[in-house]
């Protein structure tokens, strides 16, 4: 039986500075919603709303029917039953991974939150490292460990704060997928804070996209990539190409004046019967796909294309849009 | 706060909340400041008496330039030493490098009567050097002019040759901390090695240096064996003479006010240099030191130096004081009472130190007011002389009608040492505390852990991994103060300072020796603990760390 956590129109300022600015954003049981946004956006703040870390200026968390903030009350963090993982993941230095995972296990008695951790680790692939302390075990270990401990205690929420920044790269996407497999299974809402839009969709069910203290857009991962609301969240999502109106390519797409077109760089297409030309300034391997950067009218701009079909630097190529992958929004000039 | 009703919260100024959780801090706070404000107290509201009038008219200016003609002194030796030294070892390679490094540091480990007792016996008309000068010139005693340590440089020589490690150790961390990248600019600027010495390294590295060298003088005012013993009148001597001679606890505490604007002084000067010492650093890239070799005769000259500065500091008095205690071991005076009732002080001292250490350093985790108050007040009690702290708690003893007899001195100086040192102990705990991330604390939270769990289960352990370290400098500064202990002690009962301080005044420094060289030996663990550490943490380098 698990309850949604929401915010309604939470706001929280420092030093007069709205850094949530009346956010509401549901959690819903079973569903891991990545909060995705730069530096300063505010994600990390929200975040410590939910946790109860700090008061909200403004609106209500709540998990169900039950009010955790409001402006007139603040439940303590440690009444809330809600996990929290951390980038560098604190592991209380002093205690082995057993005891960490235990440590939450308090009311259960001594014997059964053992036989609980043990099971933690087990279920983590960590049966082995019971006994280690933090020092000793390396990133992807210590991440699992802090996974289980915010587990265990079967919280009605978990709230992870970028993760798994602090992993290897080559490490990130196994450790990722075991942990939030173990999040799923918990069945309880998860939010996953992170600056990484490749993480955010790949890993989320659910994305919402932070910009200057209020949420822009949110949605299922796939709905918010391919039908992005402004150029920004666009943006956001992954590298664009943005026109001006006035800068388009003639024949490339038709764009009414006032209006800006973005397109993805696999949005732009290779195709010898188009009239339109560009020429290739360079072509450059990033794996599966090629980056070309063109110069079309004078307009420059980056494609992305299958390695095989890519052309070499120097030569001309025909190209078209993607209309899926190819937005128009309202300038945000005029 | 929760608790307030809502008009006293109103009334309430915002920054001053403190909570019922801060009560702890609060009270350590107090404890550690009442001595050194019923000193003020004393002098300001209870009368000077006679005695005060023959201070102020006949002793008080000889008292203040003793005290300050010792201070300029006292800085000038240490400064000529100690920058160079440190500049030799960080910036050069030479035969001895590693080991002068840290044996540079071991002059820490004797108090300043320590040495003067050494220095005195050596230098004196019956000491080895002038016998040695008369065999081989022929000349009587009378025939020469030979510098008198029982005089104002040779009290400033011997507390210097003691205290200066305080300056080569900041100058040789901000040295090895310096950005190398501006060093390379200068010369690539074309600025000779001497010049970018002059205009880059040295403005970087003078405010660490100037912390050093204030805290080096506050330990030099706070001196009470050593001028003692080497009968230049200063202010702490003053202080100790005029409670013990006068029997006029107000009087001394007019002139401890003196001394106390003095220290404050420093205490500020320190603190001023501290904040700007932090923000020298403008590169944020790291590279390790290459050291300049220095060979041939350069490489001799400059181990030499270092040879000598270690020498003065502690291989010459302390082999002296070794070769008193061998040559005349029938004088030597059984010290085993006087080791116990050393252990049961020091060990009183140190217990109520650790409690209270314990208590600002948790209390610390919390950042609020109450935990700021605290360490301000224990850092700056430090910087009080001992002989000033002693006089509180008296004042104290007296207004409550208390004698120095039973548990009650015991107790007082318990009091009078946590006062001083708490913060020694304090500090490595706050530090153990700022390492760990505050996620911890969250993360405990989030378990479900109340504040008071949180509090025994994952800050106290943390803060106990620096606790071994601070409980033993805790302990070996009680064992070395000497001023207070002689103002403060049981009826009787002699500590290791207390016998040393009584034979060398009675001119016995054989039976001197020995309590003299224990204290040494226990001086020295804390500086071997500190260059340990110091070994292990330069910047550039990661340690492992939990």
């Amino acid at each position: 039986m698990s309850h949604s956590l929401s915010a309604i129109g939470v706001s929280r300022a420092y030093h007069g500075v709205r850094v949530v600015d009346s956010v509401s954003l549901d959690l819903k049981p079973g569903v891991v919603t990545a909060l995705l946004g730069g530096s300063g956006a505010g994600k990390s703040t929200l975040l410590r709303l939910f946790a109860g870390l700090e008061p909200v200026d403004e609106g209500e968390i709540r998990l169900g029917d039950r009010v955790l903030s409001s402006t007139k009350t603040t439940l303590a963090p440690d009444k809330r039953h809600i996990g929290l993982i951390f980038q560098d993941f604190a592991l209380f230095p002093h205690l082995t991974a057993l005891q960490n995972v235990a440590f939450g296990l308090k009311l259960l008695g001594k014997d059964a939150a053992r036989t609980e951790a043990l099971a933690w680790l087990g279920r983590l692939g960590l049966t082995e490292r019971a006994d280690a302390y933090p020092h000793e075990m390396s990133g992807g270990e210590q991440q699992r460990v802090a996974i289980a401990r915010a587990l265990a205690p079967k919280p009605a929420a978990i709230l992870m704060d970028e993760p798994f920044s602090g992993l290897d790269p080559a490490l990130r996407a196994s450790v990722r997928d075991a942990a939030l497999e173990a999040v799923r299974a918990a069945g309880i809402p998860a939010l996953l804070v992170t600056h990484d839009p490749v993480e955010a969709l790949e890993a989320a069910d659910h994305v919402a996209i932070m910009r200057g203290g209020k949420v822009r857009q949110e949605g299922p991962a796939a709905e918010v990539y391919m039908k992005p609301v402004s150029a920004d969240v666009a943006a956001s999502l992954g590298p664009v190409n943005r026109m001006a109106a006035a800068d388009v390519p003639s024949g490339l797409a038709d764009v009414a004046q006032g209006t800006e077109l973005v397109v993805r760089p696999e949005g732009i297409c290779l195709d010898p019967s188009s009239n339109v030309h560009a020429s290739v300034l360079a072509s450059q391997v990033t794996g599966a796909m090629n980056r070309l950067v063109l110069d079309a009218a004078g307009q420059r701009l980056v494609a992305l294309v299958p390695r095989h079909q890519a052309p070499k630097a120097g030569e001309k190529v025909g190209i078209r849009l993607d209309p899926a992958l190819s937005f128009m929004f309202p300038s945000a000039k005029p | 706060m929760a608790g307030l009703p809502l008009p006293a919260r109103a009334f309430l100024p915002k920054r001053l909340n403190l909570r019922p959780a801060d009560t702890p801090a609060v009270l350590a706070g107090v404890i550690i400041a009442v001595p050194v404000v019923s000193v003020l107290v004393a002098a300001l509201f209870m009368g000077g008496g006679e005695a005060w009038q023959h201070i102020r008219d006949t002793l008080m200016l000889p008292y203040l330039g003793g005290t300050l003609g010792t201070l300029a002194m006292a800085a000038f030796f240490m400064l000529a030493f100690a920058v160079p030294a440190a500049w030799l070892v960080t910036m050069h390679d030479f035969p001895g490098r590693p080991v002068f490094e840290w044996l540079l540091i071991l002059p820490l480990a004797a108090p300043g009567y320590v040495l003067a007792y050494a220095w005195g016996d050596l230098m004196g008309v019956g000491g080895p050097v002038q016998s040695a000068l008369r065999d081989m010139t022929g000349w009587s005693a009378r025939d020469y002019w030979f510098p008198s340590m029982r005089s104002m440089p040779g009290l400033a020589f011997v507390l210097a040759s003691g205290l200066y490690p305080y300056v080569y150790l900041t100058a040789r961390t901000a040295f090895v901390s310096q950005s190398i990248c501006a060093l390379e600019a200068a010369r690539s600027l074309g600025a000779s090695q001497l010049r970018s010495l002059w205009s880059v390294v040295l403005p970087a590295a003078r405010p660490a240096i100037a912390a050093g060298l204030a805290l080096a003088l506050m330990e030099t005012a706070a001196d009470y064996g050593a001028a003692e013993y080497l009968g230049v009148p200063t202010l702490t001597f003053g202080i100790v003479r005029a409670w013990k001679s006068f029997g006029e606890p107000a009087a001394a505490a007019r002139l401890a006010v003196i001394l106390l604007v003095l220290v404050v002084g420093l205490l500020l000067a320190e603190r001023w240099s501290r904040g700007r010492a932090g923000s020298q650093q403008s590169s944020t890239r790291w590279r390790a030191v290459s050291r300049t070799k220095l060979s041939g005769l350069g490489g001799i000259g400059a181990a030499m130096f270092c040879l000598v500065g270690f020498s003065i500091g502690f291989l010459v008095p302390v082999s002296r004081l070794v070769w008193r205690a061998l040559e005349a071991r029938e004088y030597i005076a059984p010290v085993g009472e006087a080791l116990k009732n050393t252990l049961i002080l020091a060990g009183a001292g140190a217990a109520f130190g650790f409690v209270l250490a314990l208590v600002i350093a948790l209390a610390g985790r919390g950042k609020g007011p109450a935990a700021a108050f605290a360490r301000l007040t224990a850092s700056s009690a430090y910087a009080i002389p001992g002989a000033v702290l002693a006089l509180g708690a008296l004042v104290v003893l007296g207004g409550l009608g208390l004698t120095l007899t039973g548990i009650v001195p015991v107790l007082a100086l318990a009091w009078v040492y946590a006062s001083r040192f708490t913060t020694t102990g304090a500090e490595p705990m706050v530090a153990a505390l700022a390492r760990a991330p505050a996620s911890l604390g969250h993360a405990a939270e989030s378990l479900g852990a109340s504040p008071l769990r949180r509090a025994r289960e994952v800050d106290l352990p943390i803060a106990l991994s620096g606790a071994s370290a601070g409980a033993l400098i805790l302990f070996v500064e009680c064992l070395k103060e000497l001023p207070a202990t002689l103002m403060l002690r049981p009826f009787s009962w002699d500590t290791l300072a207390v016998r040393a301080n009584a034979y060398a005044s009675d001119e016995r420094l054989a039976a001197a020796a020995l309590p003299a060289l224990l204290i040494t030996v226990a001086g020295l663990i804390p500086v071997i603990l500190l260059s340990w550490q110091l070994s292990h943490s330069r910047p550039g380098e990661h340690t492992h760390e939990s």
